[in-house]
């Protein structure tokens, strides 16, 4: 993960002065650019710092870190990963009917809505009920 | 992992906002005389007031994971005794405060709204309304995903790192869309 935070720290450093540059050949009349690039270090910024803060509370020598690390020492728990699910099928439908509805009337819109509360509940406590719960 | 893929995600949700900035920014330098009349109707104490419940929402939510990381999910003792709350009790005070901040806000909109500062009024108002109505809508959505974690700390006898992940990963969000505010704050409130 070192590897990884470095990455992001190297787009953010990049960014900043480009930023910076962008907005003195502009004479600082053009907020467009300087908005997004500046921004665009910010983003690079946010993943790079929590990459390096999750990699300070993980065991020390990650393998991910060690150039002749193998795949299978990065084994371990990752936590919990959904095997399949069909109901971000049913919310992603729900949402077209919602966008429909804007087209064609706010009925439709709320036809929609109810279907999208129903498939994100259905999301949502998909692994969170019954006696299987996690 | 979680986490990480939340934090990834949310990056690219500080892009979406800096087109919502960029486009402010860049009509208010084509328009400085609109500009000056239409934030004179700007009500900046209730602005402000509204963005100390927010941020002191955020407080709340954090005291709310701190619960969570130390596995209490629901409270041991009454329900007036404070220092044993666990998160779900902290995360609805959260949602409270952050269901005050939207209730100021279309408080605040329907006030601009008599003033004749509306969506399609002139380019001032569409910016306005786009800039912070998309925030709000984000509020809202944070206020659907309290509920839901929420909801789950029902679903199973014992509050578990299923259930902390979760919890975990909302504060990231509701902290993220905090900050966004106090930028869109300081951006359309402070710098007239």
């Amino acid at each position: 993960m070192k590897t990884a935070a470095k990455l992001f720290y190297f787009i953010a450093a990049f960014f900043l002065p480009v930023g910076l540059l962008y907005g003195f050949w502009s004479e600082w009349k053009e907020p467009m650019g300087v908005t997004t690039l500046l921004l665009c270090s910010g983003m690079a910024l946010m993943i790079a710092f929590y990459v390096s803060r999750t990699e300070k509370q993980l065991p020390a020598n990650r393998p991910d870190d060690d150039p002749s690390g193998m795949i299978e020492d990065a084994e371990g728990d990752y936590g919990f990963f959904s095997p399949g699910s069909w109901w971000p099928l049913w919310l992603a439908l729900a949402a077209s009917v919602c966008f429909a509805g804007l087209a064609i009337g706010w009925w439709v819109f709320a036809l929609g809505a109810v279907m999208g509360v129903w498939a994100l509940f259905g999301w949502v406590f998909e692994y969170f009920k019954g006696e299987h719960a996690l | 992992m979680v986490a990480v893929g939340t934090i990834v995600w949310l990056a690219s949700e500080l892009m979406f906002f800096a087109g919502l900035f960029a486009m402010y920014f860049t009509i208010r330098a084509v328009e400085p005389q609109l500009w000056a009349e239409q934030t004179e109707k700007l009500n900046v104490p209730f602005a402000a007031a509204n963005t100390l419940i927010l941020v002191i929402s955020s407080v709340w939510c954090q005291i709310g994971v701190h619960r969570a990381e130390h596995g209490q999910g629901s409270r041991t003792g009454k329900l007036l005794e404070v220092g044993k709350w666990g998160m779900r009790e902290w995360y609805v005070l959260t949602y409270i405060f952050g269901a005050i901040f939207v209730s100021g806000q279309v408080f605040e909109y329907a006030k601009l709204v008599t003033e004749h500062v509306t969506l399609s009024s002139d380019v001032y108002g569409s910016v306005f309304y786009m800039t912070t109505g998309f925030h709000a809508i984000h509020v809202t959505g944070g206020l659907i995903a309290f509920l839901l974690i929420i909801g789950r700390t029902f679903t199973s006898r014992h509050f578990n790192r299923f259930h902390e992940t979760g919890a975990i990963v909302t504060s990231y969000y509701w902290h993220f869309v905090d900050v966004v505010w106090i930028a869109l704050f300081a951006t359309i409130y402070l710098l007239k």
